[in-house]
């Protein structure tokens, strides 16, 4: 969610903690730093090397490259900016951790657009909220501390789903069991078309909407169907915008984790296109987000090296990476290194927040958070890294 | 250090009274000097022939921030239908240009590429929103070569119409006017339908000047009036940049005469006022107000506005007006559209929209727009604006030029437009002719005056030498499109719409001084009411920096101290 009221101390054991915030995803988190993280060295294969001996290694996989993915990409707004230099130089494919989720969400703003809102306005605003089909508290366990007062009188309404018991207000669930798409078919045509529609629950809770001050709508992309979750999107947001006809009405959509959003944002600010487009200079951008699918191009064998940028957490390379192609890994100082036949290069950066200052979208995307560091690890950012490779790239 | 010399060149310098004199210009370390005899010359720029004048600066474009940035995400088909996607210029060398495309709704990149191959030195964004500020520097800071600056917007944040509904003092208000400005690194403020957007978060659908707000009781005439009090008590060199209400409204020419007198004779700009002067006469009931518009600007020295101009095509229409957009929505093409509530702050509405010439809606818009400019008697108080991209995007402006000082060609496209449209039009009976001198007001040095930038929008010694150097063309609009020259700071960055180098812009804004307490009362809001912490707000100096990647901080001064 990118919590902003977070403060980070050091342990009596040189590690991090967060004493004043309760959140399992960020103790889980700041496990994964430790005092060793100093230590950590560059890699070449292996074997551990210096800094400058990993960049010119690097320099070459991405010279011998024709067809290079940028992927990961878990990064802050400055590690965006330099990575998009760097790919123009190389003509390389940009796609996300998340990119699939990332996929859906756009391409359900392209077809359909949206209607919004953000945390302070459910926050002061909402006496209605709706959670459709989803369980904020398991991937966001701050979510009803942050968006739900507890001094205001709210009602939460889980639709196609079960209570969330983290839930801080009054709740209840209707329709837990139905398909999803049942439900949103049979609610879009009673707000949209003013049909009859035989689910008495939710042609109450549209009667409760209409007498609401302010109805905030609650959905996670990354927990809707997967390969259809576009649909489901683009029908919520039909209902959203055809209840403010009458009645005030927004959605906000819990994603864009792991530096998801912010780097979306940034590539289709400086491109026009949002992730999964192909960066070249002197050639159109091309964007498609069938075609470059991490796990596609992986599978496929369409690329020839990986540019694999993970700077939240140690994500592992994907399963699909044939162990020939030769790799790049700016990685979490605690990432294992695979054993690989491939050339590989791991080079540990900072991670923003922890190591680094740097910007990142909140899960709202209409905040941007300034981050700075809560330890003093000499690490170097995403975006070092990413100016230095592409300033060997550039012509002299 | 070097001196360089343009020489030979005809000087449209409306700033310091020079209309179409022959002269060279010294420039040196970035800036214009006097030549001192005997110095010897290092580079010397051949502008025989040619019209020299200041770089183009546009005071009211959507370059950055979430609505900008929501425009791309909608249309993607923009990118694609672009034209100029592919770059077609060998002498720029493969490395010049980073990729990016869009028409109506460009990437940063190619908006600052763009807008400098024009011979514009800088754009200012509009709509700030204070809760969205750091993402607009930071779209500004990736729009590169121009400078640029921001408004931020207020007047629709619950905690000011909050503190004016409880008729706290004028001075807390104004104190909050200050810290609002100071924490966004904003240049000026504007508000968006005064009152409106809030009011439509608690579903109120429509909102007049002295209408009251659903829940807080106050009225528009209530903020313009304490927002051009304050801005005037804080010394801010930009006047209130309002967005009128009504936006769109047939007969809505009442409502903007009485949002100009609600600022009581202080300083107050009306943005996009083609927008705002609307008619109901006629069968169709709707007409050019243009005439009445430009007769109360006329007699209101107070008032200065820029126009808002639409051409015909597809473009997309972003706007902090919640209210009005959401009328407008059924109207998008292609039908889809976005819309937001942010923050407790603001809002935002992004419709596509292609006005066509065979509408008579848009014909008439079209006429209106024209009609203003040639109706107003003083340029100084017009600027040149398409509202980027609302009314069309801002690669429009050469053709804007060509109808403004060429009538026979604005006939001709007269002509092209829904007969009854013309009909209802006086334009054809309008014979004014912009000259060079009118042109360099209205894009230059008219903008440069009103923002307070000292050193900008003039060729005096002492400016900063943002230079653009046109060869003479009959076709004014080829004229406009690509300068044989393009200074910025000095340094050659253009040369026949041909990029030589993408230096990083600056950012502009104003630091007014004001009474730090009215932060107690801030926190306090933010504490109870936003998902975000008092401390993360304000934006600081180095923060500035990082976000407009290294760009120069360029402090404009506030006005000295009344009486002096």
């Amino acid at each position: 969610m990118l919590c902003d009221d977070i403060t980070l101390a050091p342990t009596d054991d040189r590690r991090l903690a967060a004493p004043s915030t309760a959140c399992p995803r960020l103790a889980a988190s700041l496990a994964s730093y430790s005092p060793q993280d100093a230590n950590r060295k560059p890699a070449i294969d292996g074997q551990d090397t210096d800094l400058a001996s990993a960049l010119s290694h690097a320099t070459a996989i991405l010279s011998n490259a024709h067809r290079p993915l940028f992927g990961g990409l878990t990064t802050d707004v400055a590690g965006a900016r330099a990575l998009y230099e760097l790919a123009a130089h190389c003509g390389a494919i940009l796609d996300h951790l998340h990119g699939d989720t990332l996929a859906d969400s756009n391409r359900a703003l392209q077809d359909r657009g949206s209607f919004f809102t953000t945390l302070s306005e459910v926050r002061s605003r909402a006496d209605l909220v709706i959670v459709f089909a989803c369980e904020p508290s398991r991937r966001y366990p701050r979510f009803y501390e942050r968006a739900i007062r507890d001094d205001r009188d709210v009602s939460v309404v889980f639709v196609g789903c079960d209570i969330d018991k983290a839930a801080n207000a009054r709740a209840e669930s209707i329709t837990p069991t139905t398909d999803p798409f049942d439900t949103l078919a049979l609610w879009s045509a009673h707000v949209e078309g003013g049909r009859p529609i035989p689910v008495a629950e939710l042609v109450a809770l549209t009667e409760r909407i209409t007498k609401a001050q302010y109805t905030a709508f609650i959905y996670e992309p990354a927990m809707l169907p997967t390969r259809h979750a576009a649909l489901a999107i683009e029908a919520l947001q039909r209902i959203v915008k055809a209840i403010n006809r009458t009645a005030r009405a927004g959605a906000l959509a819990l994603t864009g984790d792991d530096g998801a959003a912010s780097v979306n944002q940034t590539i289709a600010w400086l491109s026009g296109f949002p992730s999964r487009t192909r960066v070249a200079y002197g050639l159109p951008l091309d964007h498609d987000a069938h075609r470059y699918r991490t796990e596609t191009l992986l599978s496929r064998g369409e690329i020839d090296a990986l540019l694999w940028v993970s700077s939240f957490a140690p994500e592992p390379l994907p399963a699909s990476l044939d162990d020939d192609v030769p790799a790049i890994i700016l990685g979490h100082p605690s990432t294992q290194l695979p054993a690989r036949k491939g050339p590989t290069v791991f080079i540990p950066v900072a991670t923003p927040g922890i190591d680094s200052g740097g910007h990142l979208f909140r899960v709202d995307t209409s905040v941007v958070a300034q981050l700075s560091a809560a330890r003093d690890v000499d690490l170097p950012t995403v975006a070092a890294i990413a100016s230095q490779l592409a300033q060997a790239r550039r012509p002299s | 250090m070097s001196l360089a010399r343009l020489k030979g060149g005809t000087l449209y310098d409306p700033a310091n009274g020079v209309n179409g004199e022959k002269r060279d210009i010294y420039i040196r370390d970035g800036r214009i000097v006097d030549h001192a005899q005997g110095e010897s010359i290092e580079h010397d720029f051949d502008a025989n022939g040619m019209i020299v004048m200041a770089g183009g600066i546009d005071l009211h474009s959507h370059i950055g921030g979430g609505k900008t940035n929501l425009s791309r995400l909608l249309l993607p088909e923009d990118h694609r239908d672009d034209p100029r996607a592919v770059p077609d210029r060998p002498n720029e060398g493969r490395y010049m240009r980073l990729p990016s495309c869009g028409v109506c709704a460009p990437g940063t990149l190619a908006a600052g590429y763009r807008y400098a191959e024009m011979g514009y030195t800088a754009a200012f964004e509009p709509a700030m929103i204070a809760s969205n500020a750091r993402h607009a520097h930071l779209e500004m800071g990736d729009t590169p070569i121009i400078d640029h600056g921001a408004y931020v917007m207020m007047g629709n944040d619950e905690l000011f119409l909050q503190m004016l509904a409880a008729n706290e003092d004028f001075e807390r208000l104004r104190d909050y006017v200050g810290w609002t400005i100071d924490s966004g690194k904003a240049l000026g403020v504007k508000v968006v339908n005064p009152g409106g957007i809030s009011a439509f978060k608690f579903n109120q659908r429509s909102l007049d000047v002295d209408e009251k707000h659903v829940h807080y009781g106050i009225t528009p005439r209530d903020v313009l009036k304490t927002l051009t009090r304050a801005l005037t008590d804080l010394r801010v060199p930009h006047p209130l940049h309002v967005h009128a209400s009504n936006l769109g409204v047939p007969g809505n020419i009442e409502s903007t005469i009485r949002t100009m007198d609600a600022a009581d004779g202080l300083p107050i700009h009306l943005t996009h006022i083609q927008f705002h002067s609307y008619g109901t006469e006629g069968p169709r009931k709707f007409s050019s107000g243009a005439r009445a518009i430009a007769e109360a600007v006329n007699a209101r020295p107070n008032v200065t506005i820029d126009v808002g101009q639409i051409i015909f095509g597809q473009t997309v229409t972003a706007s902090g007006d919640t209210m009005m957009q959401f009328k407008n929505a059924p109207m998008a093409r292609p039908r889809k559209w976005v819309l937001g509530d942010i923050e407790c702050d603001a809002g935002c509405g992004v419709v596509p929209f292609k006005y066509r010439e065979q509408s008579f809606v848009n014909a008439l818009q079209w006429i209106i727009g024209l009609e203003i400019f040639l109706l107003v008697d003083d340029p100084w108080r017009v600027s040149m604006t398409t509202d980027h991209p609302n009314g069309a995007p801002f690669t429009s402006y050469p053709h804007l030029i060509r109808l403004l000082m060429d009538k026979s060609f604005r006939d001709e496209q007269l002509d092209k437009l829904n007969a009854d449209a013309k009909t209802a039009s006086a334009l054809g009976e309008i014979t004014r002719e912009f000259s060079f001198y009118d042109i360099a007001i209205i894009t230059r040095a008219g903008p440069a005056k009103l923002l307070g930038l000292k050193d900008r929008g003039h060729l005096g010694a002492g400016a900063a030498a943002d230079i653009a150097v046109y060869r003479d063309d009959a076709d004014r609009e080829r004229m406009f499109t690509s300068p044989a020259y393009v200074f910025k700071d000095g340094e050659l960055i253009a040369r026949d719409g041909t990029l030589l180098a993408t230096p990083t812009g600056g950012i502009h804004y104003v630091s007014p001084e004001y009474d730090r307490a009215i932060e107690k009362r801030v926190r306090e809001y933010a504490e109870a009411n936003l998902a975000t912490r008092f401390e993360n707000i304000a934006i600081g100096d180095d923060e500035i920096c990082a976000c407009c990647n290294g760009g120069r901080l360029l402090p404009v001064a506030c006005f000295a101290a009344s009486g002096s």
